[in-house]
């Protein structure tokens, strides 16, 4: 088996903080498996009086029932705690999730697709859950259980229980053959299932082109092909499942049989398994009761071998090497800096080579250079995204690796190529939930943004729902502009902003851009904007990611 | 191992799908049926491998009568538990079965569906949702299949059996039944409501699961991942509540009928011992009293589940509700149409009005493109170039005539739209598949060919890959230019007459583009082709130019353009000077 030390770290976690739940499950679990020993034995009890020709006292028939209900009740109450436990493990473990967010590279996000990682939360971790409830616990609840009636079957009656012994071996050896098969099933399963629920989105996406293309056919094909690999997954894995039960129980029927016949075989064997009728007929109870949660445990480990592949997931998710920039670096005067920087995002195929260039304060600089050249990256190295393999980027006097989280605004505002909408209303999409911007200040972005109009027009205001179907592209980089600068940043970063507009808006953007521009260091890669923008100094990277400088 | 499966006659009817799987349903009835009416053998089988054994004790009988009987038991249980394992593997393939014409059926109508219909009317959205509702659907129609047998048949046998016993104590002992049902039905409103509130918790953490990830670099970059996780570590803990609280009723439910249903086994066991010692109302022996209390124990189980039959199905029905008028009749393609031989057109607009909302943001256009010919639409800033694009695939309305090979552009079908027309635009809408497959979409072109037409093969050899590597989620394994030129591949890979690109080298430096534009020539001389565009770099070498401005256009070659028109003149000579820098890469 694999390392999975993170995971068993948030487990304990979870553990230490629900002790009590933990030692009233371990209680209830304890009673539940004791009170349902009991009603076999009233039941040889009745059975051993009528073999003497002896009445049955409503006393003893109520005792049976007593006990019974007993034993529902406690079976209740042990199902609803194992639920909780299962839902505060997994709670631990997507906390611990969303907490590694946080800490990974930005490149993970760039090259894993987010349907992908959204599956780690939520598939997986409902795979974790069910791995508690009807996993881990509940096996240890069947264990105690067949432990329990075992004991009970040995004072009784020693042959039985000798028999018994000797077949949960084999039984195990059974299920352990169907699990690795439906392991195996359960896997390709998964990865399918992901590709036909990433499907329905992605044509969503792109119906325009697929219709333009008349791609509708090979779509439906594709989706087909999809979910076609997931129930042939499905169909080994319901095989092993329809064959493991009836194995199991056919197993106790022999059990059964072979008892029997072998306490018919004479007094010797009778007394070897102990057996009166009634003791007979509490057994095949015993014997009925036995089975049930051997078979549970097949189905659990099942689920536990089905957990195996979310947990080998959510174990790499968490494994995954971390953010650890360096936080300092050369002090620089300019405001904007690289020295030899050299980066890639593999190694060996560095898109920035030895680039170096400086900005003062004030200025206003476009990077020019072909597609591929690095022109984004360097604002993902601005923005403290990715850290350089060699050379230093300086940002304000700082290392943007260094900055905190609540220092970034302050220092930068990014306008990103497409505006990024995050639930909540008009006014979150500026703060982006930042309580500490005044009202003053947002009205103050809103109006370099050139949003007014549109702002009072919407039913509410800035408080009005956010619903990004109401606005134009051009009123969403607007937006992104205001979400910019509402910080009041010393220097701006433009990206292509204008790269996909094509409605009447892109005149309002490049004049939001201007007033937003004023009495800041700007930065832009868009070829349309150092055009619009006024005088500005170009920084040309070369194919091979230098700069060869050059002013206009 | 899967053959084709029959598609439902009517989509939004529930029972033409059991129809549809008439053969799987055949041997799920046969195999349920035997299987379940087999369910007596055990108590059966039990209570008289007891009673042999008591008369053994009792010298009534001998060692082989006892082995013939557990002989007999082993063979009959064998041959029911044969029966259950392919009725639960035919159940399963059912389900299976039915899950997949659903969603083909739903997929259908979304692949089919307009971009009006799917953005505006917020179709997609309704559709996304009910794909999503199938599983839960097909799950409760299997729950549903299998208890019919598990519960209903198995209940109704086991009845049988009891009141062949002893009818008298039948009745008895089965009275408290119908008390759990009651008091399944007086829970259900309290699981309903807890089960509402656990599928809003649910839909609110996976709406905040989507944004922290999507937008996680977002969030980074404005430094706010940590406020953004607390936010979720909310919404864990309002999740955890609420499905603590809807799994507690529902599951705990099930012990608890069961303990209501078991009070008849006071009875059995009281009345029962009475017949055996010949007090009470039927003469019983030992082996009747067995079989019978079994028989008793396995009914009131069985019927605290049948409680859980009605929680499947209704479940089920809320599902289907949500799908049901979802569910069309499957629109059949054409697939030859995008593969008949392309003919040439030419594209005229005679007095064409047109706009986003009414036809009145362009006014008043005329012009003429002929086979061969290459077209450049450009303006100022929201002159309405894309607005060109859109109208001809029917996303924005217009007044006047468009010609297309001659026909009128409004009395086309949709299909031969699209066997005339194809447009490009500014989205690359790239699929999570190898980016040869994404020139290809299933069609048997050279997508070598069509990825050198636009440059991409160094770029490929430059990154060490081939075409058959993925373009990754929405292309992100590819530069934003490297995606545009993909598609432009595509595009061009399933051109037919006439050709709308709009803006296609937005994100391409100027060598590239001369690269694109002569190999477009070259492959696509006898096409009608008609570039919406900013940059004006290859405007002198068109055709003509169509010059967006004042909510008009004219339509004169670049020369004269240049003369008559300053604006185009301003917009031409800026472009000329600013672009000077792409000259030098």
């Amino acid at each position: 088996m694999r390392n999975h030390e993170l995971l068993r770290k948030s487990l304990r976690k979870v553990i230490s903080k629900n002790k009590g739940l933990i030692a009233g499950l371990t209680l209830i679990i304890a009673a539940s498996v004791f009170s349902s020993l009991i009603p076999p034995l009233v039941l040889e009890r009745a059975v051993n009086l009528l073999t003497d020709y002896r009445d049955v006292s409503w006393g003893l028939a109520l005792l049976y029932f007593l006990f019974i209900v007993i034993a529902d009740i406690l079976e209740s109450a042990q199902n609803a705690s194992i639920t909780i436990f299962g839902q505060k493990v997994t709670h631990g473990i997507r906390s611990a999730l969303c907490e590694k967010l946080g800490r990974l590279p930005a490149d993970y996000f760039h090259s894993h697709e987010s349907g992908k990682i959204e599956s780690i939360f939520t598939n997986d971790g409902d795979a974790i859950d069910v791995l508690y409830s009807d996993g881990v616990v509940s096996m240890i609840a069947d264990l105690f259980k067949v432990i329990g009636i075992l004991a009970v079957i040995f004072t009784r009656s020693p042959g039985l229980g000798l028999l018994v012994t000797a077949v949960t071996p084999l039984l195990f050896l059974f299920t352990r053959v169907c699990q690795k098969r439906a392991n195996k099933a359960q896997l390709a399963n998964r990865r399918a299932i992901a590709r036909v629920n990433g499907h329905v989105p992605e044509t969503l996406r792109c119906i325009r082109m697929i219709h333009v293309l008349h791609a509708e056919k090979y779509m439906e094909d594709t989706y087909d092909g999809y979910i076609r690999e997931s129930y042939d997954a499905v169909e080994k894995s319901n095989l092993i499942d329809s064959i493991y039960s009836p194995v199991i129980l056919l197993t106790q029927a022999c059990v059964t049989a072979v008892m029997m016949v072998l306490a018919a075989k004479g007094d010797a064997w009778r007394s070897f398994f102990g057996i009166s009728v009634g003791t007979a007929v509490a057994m095949m109870a015993y014997v009925n009761k036995i089975f049930a949660p051997l078979e549970n445990i097949g189905m659990e480990i099942q689920n536990i071998q089905s957990a195996a592949a979310a947990i080998g997931h959510i174990n790499e998710f968490l494994s995954e090497p971390e953010w650890n920039p360096a936080d300092s670096c050369p002090e620089q005067d300019a405001c904007v800096s690289f020295q030899h920087v050299t980066f890639g995002y593999e190694k060996e195929h560095p898109v920035l080579n030895d680039l170096s260039f400086s900005v003062e304060r004030g200025e206003m600089v476009t990077f020019a250079g072909r597609t591929g050249a690095g022109k984004t990256t360097i604002f993902r190295l601005l923005t403290g995204l990715y850290e350089p393999d060699s050379g230093s980027v300086n940002l304000a006097g700082r290392c943007p690796c260094s900055l905190r989280p609540e220092e970034k605004r302050k220092v930068y505002g990014y306008v990103e190529q497409s505006f990024a909408p995050v639930p909540g209303t008009v006014r979150d999409q500026i703060t982006i939930y930042d309580t500490g911007i005044s009202e003053e200040q947002i009205r103050k972005a809103v109006r370099l943004a050139g949003l007014e109009k549109i702002i009072d027009g919407l039913p509410s205001g800035l408080d009005t729902p956010m619903d990004p179907q109401q606005f134009s592209r051009g009123q969403l980089q607007l937006l992104s502009i205001a979400r910019a600068v509402v910080t009041d940043p010393a220097i701006l970063l433009l990206d292509e902003v204008t790269a996909s507009l094509d409605a009447e808006t892109e005149a309002r953007v490049i004049r939001a851009l201007k007033n937003s521009s004023e009495g800041r260091t700007v930065l832009t890669i868009s070829h349309r904007l150092s055009a619009a923008l006024g005088s500005t100094r170009i920084i040309e990277i070369s194919e091979q990611g230098k700069n060869t400088s050059s002013e206009i | 191992m899967h053959t084709n499966t029959r598609e439902p006659d009517h989509p939004d009817r529930i029972r033409s799908y059991f129809k549809a799987e008439i053969p799987v349903l055949i041997v799920v009835t046969v195999s349920g049926l035997i299987y379940n009416v087999g369910m007596l053998a055990g108590p059966y089988f039990e209570g008289r491998l007891a009673q042999c054994l008591y008369d053994i004790i009792r010298g009534k009988a001998v060692l082989r009568d006892m082995g013939v009987l557990a002989a007999a038991y082993v063979a009959v249980i064998f041959l029911v538990q044969l029966m259950r394992a392919v009725k639960r593997f035919g159940v399963r393939r059912f389900a299976n079965n039915v899950s997949r014409s659903m969603r083909r059926c739903l997929y259908n109508s979304l692949v089919h569906a307009s971009q009006k219909e799917l953005a505006e009317e917020g179709l997609g959205q309704l559709l996304t949702k009910a794909i999503a509702d199938v599983d839960s659907c097909v799950e409760g129609m299997r729950k549903f299949t299998t208890e019919i047998f598990d519960t209903g048949v198995v209940m109704v046998a086991y009845i049988g059996m009891l009141v062949y016993y002893d009818w008298r104590l039948a009745i008895l002992s089965c009275i408290f039944s119908p008390a759990a049902y009651f008091a399944a039905d007086r829970l259900k409103k309290n699981v309903t409501a807890a089960n509402a509130a656990y599928k809003k918790s649910a839909a609110s953490l996976s709406g905040q699961t989507m944004d922290r990830i999507g937008n996680a670099l977002t969030y980074r970059v404005y430094g706010r991942e940590e406020n953004r996780n607390e936010k979720y570590e909310e919404a864990l803990a309002d999740y955890e509540k609420k499905s603590a609280a809807a799994n507690l009723f529902e599951g705990s439910m099930t012990p608890l009928y069961d303990a209501i249903a078991m009070f008849g086994a006071v009875m059995v066991i009281y009345f029962g011992a009475r017949n055996v010692n010949g007090t009470g109302w039927t003469p019983w022996n030992i082996a009747a009293f067995t079989t019978f209390l079994a028989c008793f124990t396995k009914l009131a189980v069985k019927a605290s589940h049948a409680a859980k039959l009605f929680n499947a199905v209704q479940k089920a029905s809320v599902s289907w509700h949500r799908i049901q008028p979802l569910m069309k009749d499957p629109v059949k393609d054409t697939p030859d149409a995008a593969d008949a031989p392309v003919e040439k057109a030419s594209l005229a607009f005679r007095h064409v009005s047109c706009g986003y909302d009414g036809a009145d943001y362009l006014r008043d256009l005329n012009f003429t493109v002929r086979p061969g010919e290459i077209v450049g639409v450009t303006g100022e800033i929201a002159s309405g170039k894309s607005l060109l694009g859109k109208v001809l695939i029917g996303e924005a309305p217009y007044k006047g005539m468009i010609l297309v090979g001659g026909k009128d552009f409004r009395t086309l079908t949709e299909e031969e739209k699209r066997s005339l027309i194809t447009w490009m635009g500014h989205d690359p809408e790239l699929l999570n598949l190898s980016i040869a497959e994404n020139v290809s979409l299933g069609s048997p072109v050279d997508t070598g060919f069509f990825l050198k037409m636009t440059a991409m093969d160094a770029d490929l050899e430059a990154m060490q890959r081939t075409e058959h590597g993925k373009a990754g989620e929405a292309g992100t394994m590819l530069s934003g230019g490297q995606q545009e030129r993909v598609a432009l591949a595509r595009t061009l890979a399933h051109a037919r007459s006439v050709l709308i690109l709009d803006d296609p080298f937005a994100a391409v430096d100027k060598t590239t583009e001369t690269k694109i534009l002569q190999s477009i020539r070259e492959y696509c001389g006898d096409r009608t082709i008609l570039i919406l565009s900013h940059r004006l770099w290859h405007f002198p070498e068109f055709n003509h130019v169509l010059y967006l401005h004042d909510g008009t256009g004219t339509f004169l070659p670049h020369e004269k353009m240049l003369e008559q028109e300053p604006g185009y003149r301003t917009l031409f000579r800026e472009q000329m000077k600013g672009g000077d820098y792409d000259e030098k890469s």
